[in-house]
């Protein structure tokens, strides 16, 4: 008896996670049954789960779309150049406040952990006037430079912490051998913090990839339109019927480069999300 | 200079890192410098020299685009400054400040909408949260897969692309979750009751607060008033003031995947024998998680609330997307950053904008202060 009822509370668990999972995937799956629907089967008053007859006109429509190629191309190009620059000063950084005793170490840190109470958005109106002097706007600079002087204080704290746990004597015996900082951190450092590294990249991936508030200030011209300004444009609330299929059909073709990663990445994300939370 | 703009960006990327290298060096120097004043060993020069060559990107990083933009903004926050007028810059001393809080109706709208997803929005979405990790956290097969897909949410997160597609199932007449909803009603016709009473309870929260930021209450009477809705009515996610802050609300629980995997996190740190010896003295589960699991996750569930209300208070993407020049809508789901963004990039008040922005910047400090001060009355530290 007790038996059945363990293995009836598993079923019954099992059942509740598969919905919930069904719950927490519907979006995606109703994207991309939309992208092969037509625009009356978008707005039909019964439910088409998925179209009798798909069509990939949309996607025929959406890649003969100038401004659209061009936007991705954009994006691709910016989360690059962006994401290499981040990662690269994010690593050299957290080298320093980990591996280096310097006077100075603990009140530097202090002060980058405080950063993080600042929100983004309040220094986003300064920082517009800034770059404007520079003659910035419309350029992809300012979406990238800030990136390159270790942006992102909690990315640096998750680094510092994987960088922490490697035991000292690993750069000593280096050091002994006449290695100096910068190959210490290149050939000894960098090859044991791989995975954090990893979960750092696809964080900062999926942040550049999906930033919306920053490109929209200064990316003003259709030539320089990343893919989530291109998108937010397709919506156009003047219109009585919406291109559902195109937008889904652009949207299917902006979340697949974020599954691929998060596919690819998820063992190291899941595990050490849960690290970065806690101190 | 204007050229190819890839090519420009890639040159003004490494006339960066020059000077990032550049500066860094200078910096390290002057601070080897300094040790050397203070009469350090050589190795202490050597590390001084080093620590701050490596910490230097974040140090200048911080001088150029933290402090200096932080001291220009107070400053201008005092002035009458607008980016795109040749007029000189007036000190006009408190002035935003106080139309900011009195004369604004927008700035009010969005701090009461912000209050709405603080405190009905946020809860929900840590309850959720913390019933998904406690299902996780059982020891079975296939965890990996549900933790995988209930994290999904975070990675499309606030994307564009899956803000509209939002958008396209939330429809009131054709959208497919209150298609579902219909099917589901017909189906089960006691649903129907359930989904009556929710939907009246949730136009009267809503209607409380529209109420307080229009500061008149009729709407709320009129709902009141009428009493439970008709049986057809359905939720008009993206169509109706009453409930657009609450679709918003959805997205966060949809997006609780953070917070699930730090909740299981503090359910792994949960020593086995406290469970099993109150198993012993016949404790049931439901008993031992408010007893033991619950008061154990308070450090959990107070990170959580920290970050969840400081994520509510700088929302700003899917207002962008759902509401973004709705007029009649925008003024009941307006978030304080969509504001900010609106008036500094849309009207150029960079003055203004800036009082915005410290605004926000002391609510949040403040919220986090009190939260701080507040943690001593309930959060439990006996396994840290």
């Amino acid at each position: 008896m007790r038996q059945l009822w363990h293995i009836l509370k598993r079923v019954l668990l099992y059942i509740f996670l598969t919905g919930a999972t069904v719950m927490m995937a519907f979006p995606l799956f109703w994207m991309i049954s939309s992208s092969l629907k037509t625009v009356q089967e978008t707005n039909s008053a019964g439910i088409v789960w998925f179209p009798p007859h798909p069509t990939l006109q949309a996607y025929i429509d959406i890649f003969q779309n100038q401004v659209f190629l061009r936007s991705y191309f954009n994006s691709i190009f910016y989360t690059t150049l962006a994401l290499v620059g981040t990662l690269a000063s994010i690593a050299v950084v957290s080298y320093a406040f980990s591996r280096i005793n310097w006077p100075g170490r603990n009140l530097v840190f202090f002060l980058m952990l405080s950063t993080m109470m600042i929100p983004a958005q309040a220094l986003l109106v300064p920082q517009y006037v800034f770059f404007n002097k520079l003659d910035w706007i419309n350029t992809f600079n300012p979406l990238i430079i800030p990136g390159y002087f270790a942006g992102g204080a909690a990315m640096v704290f998750l680094l510092r912490q994987s960088m922490s746990q490697i035991p000292k004597e690993m750069d000593e015996s280096a050091v002994m051998d006449g290695a100096n900082h910068i190959q210490v951190f290149w050939e000894i450092i960098l090859p044991l913090v791989k995975a954090p590294m990893a979960t750092i990249a696809t964080l900062l991936f999926v942040g550049l990839w999906s930033s919306l508030l920053v490109p929209i200030m200064y990316l003003q011209t259709v030539d320089l339109y990343t893919l989530p300004i291109y998108i937010s444009t397709l919506y156009n609330i003047n219109l009585t019927v919406q291109p559902w299929p195109t937008i889904m059909a652009a949207a299917v073709l902006t979340t697949v480069p974020l599954m691929v990663v998060f596919f690819f990445a998820q063992r190291y994300i899941l595990d050490s999300v849960v690290i970065s939370g806690m101190k | 200079m204007l050229q190819n703009p890839y090519i420009s960006v890639i040159i003004n990327a490494i006339i960066a890192i020059l000077f990032i290298i550049v500066s860094s060096l200078a910096l390290a120097s002057l601070a080897r410098l300094i040790a050397k004043l203070f009469k350090a060993t050589r190795i202490q020069q050597e590390n001084t020299f080093a620590g701050y060559l490596f910490a230097s990107p974040w140090i200048v990083g911080f001088l150029i685009f933290v402090v200096v933009p932080l001291g220009f903004s107070l400053y201008w926050s005092f002035t009458d400054f607008r980016i795109a007028s040749k007029e000189p810059i007036n000190w006009i001393g408190f002035d935003n400040y106080i139309r900011l809080l009195t004369a604004d109706s927008s700035f009010r709208a969005s701090i009461i909408n912000t209050l709405y997803l603080t405190f009905l929005g946020l809860p929900l979405e840590m309850a959720v949260a913390l019933f998904l990790a406690v299902m996780l956290n059982q020891k079975m097969k296939g965890e990996r897969i549900f933790r995988m897909a209930f994290y999904l949410p975070v990675i499309l997160g606030f994307n564009t692309a899956v803000l509209l597609c939002w958008r396209l199932m939330l429809n009131g007449g054709t959208g497919i979750i209150n298609q579902l909803i219909r099917a589901m009603v017909k189906a089960v016709p006691p649903i129907g009751w359930v989904q009556r009473v929710l939907i009246y309870v949730q136009e009267l929260i809503s209607a409380f607060f529209l109420g307080i930021s229009n500061q008149s209450f009729t709407l709320f009477n009129r709902v009141l008033e009428a009493g439970l809705p008709a049986a057809n009515r359905v939720p008009l996610w993206v169509e109706s003031p009453l409930w657009s802050k609450m679709s918003v609300v959805l997205l966060i629980i949809w997006g609780c995947g953070t917070m699930m995997l730090i909740f299981l996190a503090g359910l792994n740190n949960i020593p086995k024998d406290y469970h099993e010896a109150a198993q012993v003295d016949g404790a049931g589960a439901w008993r031992r998680f408010w007893k033991i699991s619950f008061p154990l996750l308070s450090p959990y569930i107070f990170y959580n609330l920290i970050v969840g209300m400081i994520a509510m208070l700088q929302i700003f993407e899917p207002i962008f997307v759902l509401y973004r020049d709705n007029q009649p809508l925008l003024s009941s789901a307006i978030s304080m950053v969509y504001y900010l963004w609106n008036s500094t990039f849309r009207q150029f008040e960079i003055g203004y904008g800036s009082a915005i922005s410290w605004l926000i910047l002391i609510i949040i400090l403040v919220v986090t202060l009190i939260q701080f001060w507040m943690q001593k009355r309930w959060v439990n530290y006996d396994l840290y």
